[in-house]
């Protein structure tokens, strides 16, 4: 135990190397990331935009089995037409899905027996309209594309 | 000084005037310059503050308005004169409106009281530091209008608390300020710079003696400027943004200019008083010693004194921002009570031993 008389040097001793300390910070690099132009890397996992897996026929994998819309916690989110081709199998005509209703949850993925969607790492979904978030057959078939492009997905093909 | 009056009366006789013009007109021009001068430091010492923060606390800063975000400032001075000018409905109109005004006069008024060099002092008179003193307690008395005339209780607490902080900081300060008039046996501030010349370089000044009065008077100088970690007339999270909470647009921007301008007024003081003013810390100047050309070294001297008289001023406010950025704020029986118990017998002590100081060893 230090005495009681000593108590003010401490405390000033105390003061001035709380004070060295955040000088000391003026030395270090800055932690600020510059949004828009830097971006933080994505974890593998990451779940973004949706998009539908297509082969090297130029083929959907999907067969519009409609799990991905039973699985899916929140209310119509996902819609499929669907259709039979020549040979008898089916595919979806026609497949939406409304980001605004999406929470993101990835479980369409993980229960799609066919690995027929997936989630790419796009994130910057803003727009002005509510209906672009609508996202169609061609704009998922576009983003799965796009991200082999980016290389944010490995390809399938 | 003569050479710089003719240089001026030749400029206006280029343009045919006579040189009455000149002569009423010569002793306005330094006013106006360091008007202009206050105005443009404040501008770049809100971005100061703020970039300094944001390194102290690993950050950039602003940097997306002009290069390294140099005219950050000018935008947000500019925003906020474009906004309106909103007086409360159950305000006191008059004093509503007079309070900013009493709080940013008597700051451009102290302002001219600072020697910035030898011969430029714009308003020396034998008693300036009295004078300076007694000027820079007037804001405070345009914080407690402004709190009591906007019909806010957050305003009237925060003015409150204001008033009651400048009031038992100031004595403390004085008694400092004592100490050093009986250094320099003068009350004029240029005095008080020429007594801190000595033969060795940067020995004569009188934070050596003073050492104790200096971090008195810093923490002091904190206090009434109503800085970290002496806000507590603005603090945040009690009172919304103390006196200043109803104001807004340009009324908003004088107390703001006005809280900015003390600053950095509080630092050339203080700078003035104990890190030698105007003098260079090399025991020679500068232009002296590398410019040959005898006229034009003359007057490089005048403008070199009032760089080192900045220099040492933002080297104070950078120690002021460091405080900011370290200490969290105290609680207002703390504020007093060190006030009171802690500072005041220190300042009577510091001026014990600077009197026993003069008499034994300074004078000899």
């Amino acid at each position: 135990m230090m005495k009681k008389s000593l108590k003010p040097f401490r405390d000033i001793i105390a003061l001035a190397l709380g004070h060295l300390t955040v000088f000391k910070h003026v030395f270090k690099r800055p932690v600020t990331l510059e949004y828009p132009e830097k971006k933080l890397p994505l974890n593998d996992n990451f779940r973004g935009e949706h998009a539908l897996v297509v082969d090297n026929e130029g083929k959907l994998l999907c067969t519009a089995c409609g799990t991905c819309q039973r699985v899916c916690p929140s209310f119509e989110t996902i819609e499929i037409e669907k259709e039979k081709n020549e040979s008898g199998k089916f595919y979806p005509k026609n497949y939406t899905i409304d980001l605004n209703k999406c929470i993101f949850c990835g479980n369409c993925v993980q229960y799609c027996p066919f690995g027929a969607i997936i989630m790419t790492k796009e994130y910057e979904l803003a727009d002005e309209k509510k209906s672009a978030l609508k996202l169609d057959i061609n704009t998922l078939k576009k983003n799965y594309s796009d991200s082999i492009i980016k290389k944010t997905v490995k390809s399938k093909r | 000084m003569e050479y710089l009056y003719f240089l001026y009366i030749d400029f206006l006789h280029k343009y045919n005037l006579p040189e009455f013009i000149g002569m009423a007109t010569f002793p306005l021009l330094p006013f106006c310059m360091v008007a202009a001068a206050l105005i443009l430091v404040v501008l770049f010492l809100v971005l100061m503050e703020r970039k300094v923060l944001a390194f102290f606390t690993q950050r950039k800063g602003p940097n997306r308005v002009g290069p390294w975000g140099l005219f950050q400032t000018i935008a947000d001075a500019i925003k906020l004169l474009c906004k309106e000018n909103i007086t409360p409905t159950g305000a006191e109109k008059f004093m509503f409106n007079l309070a900013p005004l009493l709080a940013f006069v008597p700051v451009m008024v102290v302002w001219g009281l600072i020697p910035f060099s030898s011969e430029f002092d714009f308003m020396s008179y034998s008693v300036s530091a009295l004078l300076f003193m007694t000027i820079a307690s007037i804001p405070t008395l345009g914080i407690l209008l402004a709190g009591y005339a906007s019909n806010n209780k957050y305003s009237l607490i925060g003015s409150f608390r204001s008033v009651a902080q400048a009031i038992s900081y100031e004595l403390p300060l004085v008694f400092v300020l004592v100490s050093i008039v009986v250094l320099a046996s003068s009350l004029n501030l240029r005095q008080i710079v020429l007594a801190q010349i000595s033969v060795y370089p940067f020995c004569g000044w009188f934070i050596f003696p003073a050492f104790l009065g200096f971090l008195i008077f810093f923490i002091c100088a904190t206090a009434e400027l109503n800085r970290c970690p002496f806000d507590l007339p603005e603090a945040e999270s009690e009172l919304v943004s103390g006196y200043n909470t109803e104001y807004s647009g340009m009324k908003f921007a004088f107390f703001f200019l006005a809280e900015y301008a003390m600053m950095f007024i509080m630092c050339a003081f203080m700078a003035t008083l104990f890190l030698g003013g105007f003098l260079s810390p090399f025991g020679f100047y500068l232009s002296e010693r590398f410019i040959h050309n005898d006229l034009l070294a003359q007057v490089l001297v005048y403008f070199e004194q009032v760089f080192w008289l900045f220099l040492k001023t933002f080297f104070l406010i950078f120690c002021m921002m460091l405080v900011r950025a370290t200490l969290p704020r105290l609680k207002s029986n703390q504020l007093m009570g060190f006030a009171w118990k802690v500072l005041l017998p220190l300042s009577f002590l510091n001026l014990f031993f600077i009197c026993c100081y003069k008499y034994f060893i300074y004078a000899k």
